[in-house]
C-alpha cells in the first residue's frame, strides 16, 4: 500500500471477475482510440475506418467466417497453454508443436497408403503424436537436467521450422510444383470438410471447442487436474503430498503440445492442402496463443473467446490492408496497440486507487 | 428523316458511345506477397503498376501488400467485392488460391506471375533473366583476379538454377578456368544472412560477386573490401557508384501494359486466356542490362572490359566490352539469333544436358535442376 497525496494504491490480491473483464475492455477502447490517432495522422477518417471494418468483420457472412477461420488454430494452441501455464511450465514452443503436427499429417497425407476412410483419422492422430513428442522433451529435459524450459521450448520452434524448410526443399518437394519449394496436394481424402460457402475447417473447430471444455473439466474435476494446479503453484507440496512431478508435466505436455500440433494439421488439411514454408503456414499463430492463453487467465474456456477476439484483430487488420490501402505496417501497429493496452491493463487488475481515510496510516 | 430526328439518332449513338466506354472501365487489383518498400520484386511489381496506372485514364488499378500465401483467396474475395475486373497475383505460392477464386469468379479475369496453372480466365506470366545472367557472366569472367567469383542464391528452385548456370556459361566463355562458388541463404530478404554469405565467400577467395537477394547488402560489402559486384533486380548502381559493373532490372509494365490493353480492347477476355502465357526477356524490354537505367555497363568498368581481349570461336580477337554487346543485339533483337544455353551443353558431372547446335525448351528452362560447369557449391535436387 502506497499513499500518495489523499489517494491510496493498494493491492487486490484476486480481482473479482467484472473488474477483469471491465479492465479489458476499457483497455481495447484505450487502444482503438490511440489507433484511431494512427488512422487520422495517415489521412483517413476513423469514423469510416472503424466502420469499415465493424461493416467487413462483424457485418457479413464472410467477415466473420474469417474471424472463426483464424481462430482456430488460436483455440487449440491457446487452450493447450492454459493447461500447461497452470502447471507453471511456460511453453513458449507452440509455435514449433504446430509445425510438428503439420509435418506429421503432411507424412500421412502425402505418403501412406491406407485406405481413404482412414487417411483423416491417422492424419489428425499423428498430428497429435508428433507435437506431444516435440513437447514432451523440453518437459522431460526440465525434470532431469533442470533445463529453463523457456530456452528450450522456444530454441525447439526453430528446429522444427527449419526441418520444415529442408523437407519442402529436399525429400518432399513436390515432383508437379515444377520444381518450387511445396509438396504436392494432399489427395481429397486427407483434405479437411469446409463449411459450405467458408473456408471454415469445421472438424478443427469442433475438436477444439470439445478440447477447450474437456481441458476445463479436466482442471477444475478431476484428480489430474488438481495435481497440475498443485505442481504449479508449489512443487514442494505435490513432492509432499507424493505427486509424481515427472507424469504429471509430461502428461500435460503431452496434452499442450498435442493440441498445437492440431491446428498445424488443422492448417495444413483444411486451409493450403499441402506443406509448405513454415511462416506461411502458421504467421505466429504458436506465438500469439501464448496471449491468448495469458489474457484467458489460465481457463481454457475464456481462451475460446480470447482467441476469437484475435481472429476479429486478424481479420481487421486484413481489411485495413485491402479495403482502407493502408500499408501493411499500420496493421502492425493496430495489432501492437491493442496487445500493449491489453498487457498494460495488467496493473490496473492488481492494482486499486482509491480516497485514503482521514489518518490512515502508511504502511 | 428530318433533321431533329437525325439529331436524336446522333445523340442516341454518342450516349451509347460513352455508356460502352464507361463499360470499359478497368479495375485492376494488385496482391504482392512482400512490401512494396522490400527493394526488389515486389518493389517492381509496384513501380510497373505505378506507370501503367498513369498511362490509361479507363485504368483504376489497387494493391495489397504483404500477404500470406495462404492467405490470398481472402483478399481476392475483398477486391472482386471492392469490383476489381481485372486481378493479378504475384506470387508462385499464390498459384492454387487464384486457380480456385478463378473458378468462382469466371467473368473476372486472373493474371498469376511465374506459376503454370492457366484457365479461360486466368493467364501467367512472367519476365525472366537468365540471358542478362549470361552477359553478367561475360563480365564477370573477365573482371576476375583469382579466378573465383561468388554468388549468394535466396533459394535453390529451377528459376535461380537457371540464373546461376546462365551466369557461369558466361564466365567460362570468356574465363574458361574460373568457378562461381554459389552459397544459398533461404530467403528473399535477409541482409544479414547476405552479408555473412558474401564474408564466407571473400573468405574464400571470391573477387567478384552477383546474388539474389532483395537488398544491396552483398553489393555495399563487397564494395567495402574494393570488390567489384552484380546488382540485382532494381537500380543499385548509387549504392556503390566505384564497384557496381552492372546488373539485372526488370521492367514488368512492358507486360502489365500489353495485357490490361488488349483486356481494353477485348483481345483478351474471360473465354480466351487458356494458351495466354508471357515469357518475356531481353527481346520484350521486359528484362534489361544494367544497374541503372539506361546505363548497360558502369562506364568505370568500361576499360578494363575492353582491355581483356580473348579468342573467341565465334568471333575470333574481341574484347569482352564488345562481346556482351554482341551477345545483346543477338538476344534483344526480335529475331533471336543467340541463347546461353545454345548446345552442346554440359552440367557439371559432365552429362550432355543440351546437345550441339539445339536451344533448350521452355519446360527445360522452367524445370531446369542442373549446374554448369563451373559452379561450385551445394545444389539441392541436383539430378
Amino acid at each position: 500500500m502506497k499513499r500518495i497525496g489523499p489517494l491510496i494504491v493498494e493491492r487486490r490480491l484476486a480481482p473479482p471477475r467484472h473488474v477483469v473483464f471491465g479492465v479489458s475492455v476499457l483497455a481495447v477502447v484505450v487502444a482503438l482510440l490511440l489507433a484511431a490517432l494512427v488512422f487520422w495522422a495517415y489521412g483517413v477518417s476513423p469514423w469510416r475506418a472503424y466502420a469499415e471494418i465493424g461493416r467487413g468483420t462483424l457485418g457479413t457472412v464472410g467477415g466473420l467466417s474469417d474471424i472463426v477461420r483464424r481462430a482456430i488454430p488460436l483455440i487449440l494452441c491457446g487452450v493447450g497453454l492454459t493447461l500447461a501455464f497452470r502447471a507453471q511450465f511456460w511453453n513458449i514452443g507452440a509455435e514449433g508443436q504446430l509445425l510438428a503436427g503439420a509435418v506429421a499429417a503432411s507424412g500421412v497425407a502425402l505418403f501412406l497408403r491406407v485406405p481413404d476412410v482412414l487417411r483423416l483419422p491417422l492424419v489428425f492422430l499423428a498430428g497429435f503424436g508428433a507435437g506431444a513428442v516435440w513437447a514432451v522433451i523440453p518437459a522431460l529435459l526440465r525434470v532431469k537436467l533442470q533445463v529453463n524450459e523457456v530456452i528450450s521450448t522456444l530454441m525447439m520452434n526453430y528446429i522444427m521450422a527449419y526441418i520444415v524448410e529442408w523437407l519442402v526443399h529436399g525429400p518432399w518437394k513436390g515432383p508437379t510444383m515444377r520444381g518450387f519449394a511445396y509438396t504436392d496436394m494432399f489427395p481429397v481424402a486427407a483434405r479437411l470438410p469446409l463449411i459450405a460457402g467458408t473456408r471454415v475447417h469445421w472438424p478443427t473447430l469442433a475438436v477444439g471447442v470439445a478440447a477447450a471444455l474437456v481441458v476445463g473439466l479436466i482442471l477444475s474435476r478431476t484428480r489430474l487436474g488438481y495435481e497440475v494446479r498443485v505442481v504449479g503453484q508449489s512443487p514442494d507440496a505435490a513432492r509432499y503430498a507424493g505427486i509424481s512431478f515427472t507424469t504429471v508435466l509430461a502428461l500435460t505436455m503431452v496434452v499442450s503440445g498435442g493440441l498445437a500440433a492440431l491446428a498445424g494439421v488443422g492448417e495444413v488439411a483444411g486451409i493450403h492442402w499441402r506443406l509448405r514454408s513454415p511462416s506461411h503456414i502458421s504467421m505466429g499463430y504458436g506465438y500469439t496463443a501464448i496471449i491468448v492463453a495469458w489474457l484467458a487467465r489460465g481457463s481454457p474456456v475464456a481462451a475460446i473467446l480470447t482467441a476469437l477476439l484475435f481472429g476479429l484483430i486478424f481479420a481487421a487488420g486484413d481489411l485495413m490492408k485491402s479495403t482502407l490501402g493502408l500499408p501493411f505496417q499500420i496493421t502492425g501497429v493496430f495489432n501492437g496497440l491493442i496487445l500493449f493496452s491489453l498487457i498494460s491493463s495488467d496493473l490496473l487488475m492488481y492494482w486499486r486507487i482509491r480516497w485514503g481515510k482521514k489518518g490512515e496510516a502508511w504502511t | 428523316m428530318n433533321v431533329r430526328k437525325l439529331w436524336l439518332l446522333v445523340a442516341a449513338l454518342v450516349m451509347g458511345g460513352l455508356l460502352a466506354m464507361g463499360a470499359d472501365k478497368i479495375k485492376a487489383g494488385f496482391i504482392y506477397v512482400g512490401p512494396i518498400g522490400d527493394y526488389g520484386w515486389t518493389h517492381a511489381h509496384d513501380v510497373a503498376r505505378r506507370i501503367v496506372d498513369e498511362q490509361y485514364d479507363w485504368l483504376e488499378t489497387v494493391y495489397i501488400e504483404s500477404v500470406p500465401e495462404g492467405e490470398v483467396e481472402t483478399y481476392i474475395d475483398q477486391l472482386v467485392r471492392q469490383g476489381c475486373n481485372v486481378i493479378f497475383t504475384t506470387s508462385f505460392g499464390f498459384i492454387d488460391g487464384t486457380f480456385a477464386a478463378a473458378q468462382r469468379y469466371p467473368n473476372v479475369i486472373f493474371a498469376h506471375a511465374s506459376g503454370f496453372k492457366r484457365a479461360p480466365n486466368m493467364a501467367t506470366y512472367m519476365a525472366d533473366f537468365y540471358q542478362v545472367y549470361y552477359l553478367n557472366g561475360l563480365m564477370a569472367g573477365a573482371l576476375t583476379k583469382t579466378g573465383k567469383i561468388g554468388y549468394v542464391g535466396a533459394f535453390p528452385i529451377p528459376e535461380l538454377k537457371r540464373h546461376i548456370s546462365a551466369f557461369t556459361i558466361g564466365v567460362r566463355e570468356v574465363n574458361p578456368t574460373a568457378e562461381v562458388h554459389v552459397r544459398w541463404i533461404y530467403e528473399w530478404y535477409n541482409p544479414a544472412a547476405a552479408k555473412e554469405a558474401t564474408e564466407a565467400l571473400i573468405a574464400e577467395g571470391c573477387d567478384v560477386f552477383a546474388f539474389t537477394e532483395d537488398s544491396p547488402t552483398v553489393i555495399q560489402v563487397a564494395a567495402e573490401r574494393g570488390l567489384a559486384s552484380f546488382a540485382h533486380y532494381s537500380p543499385m548502381y548509387a549504392f556503390a557508384p566505384d564497384y557496381v559493373v552492372s546488373g539485372q532490372l526488370v521492367h514488368w509494365e512492358v507486360i502489365y501494359d500489353d495485357f490490361l490493353v488488349k483486356v481494353h480492347e477485348g483481345v483478351y477476355t474471360n473465354k480466351n486466356l487458356t494458351h495466354v502465357d508471357y515469357w518475356w526477356l531481353l527481346a520484350q524490354k521486359a528484362a534489361e542490362l544494367g544497374a541503372e537505367i539506361g546505363m548497360p555497363v558502369n562506364p568505370q568498368y568500361v576499360a578494363p572490359l575492353q582491355g581483356y581481349v580473348i579468342d573467341h570461336p565465334t568471333f575470333g580477337r574481341i574484347s569482352v566490352y564488345d562481346l556482351v554487346f554482341v551477345r545483346y543485339n543477338q538476344m534483344a533483337d526480335p529475331g533471336i539469333t543467340f541463347d546461353p544455353f545454345e548446345g552442346p551443353v554440359y552440367d557439371r558431372k559432365g552429362n550432355l544436358v543440351v546437345p550441339a547446335g539445339m536451344w533448350m525448351s521452355y519446360d527445360h528452362l522452367i524445370t531446369m535442376e542442373w549446374a554448369a560447369d563451373g559452379v561450385v557449391g551445394p545444389w539441392p535436387g541436383e539430378p
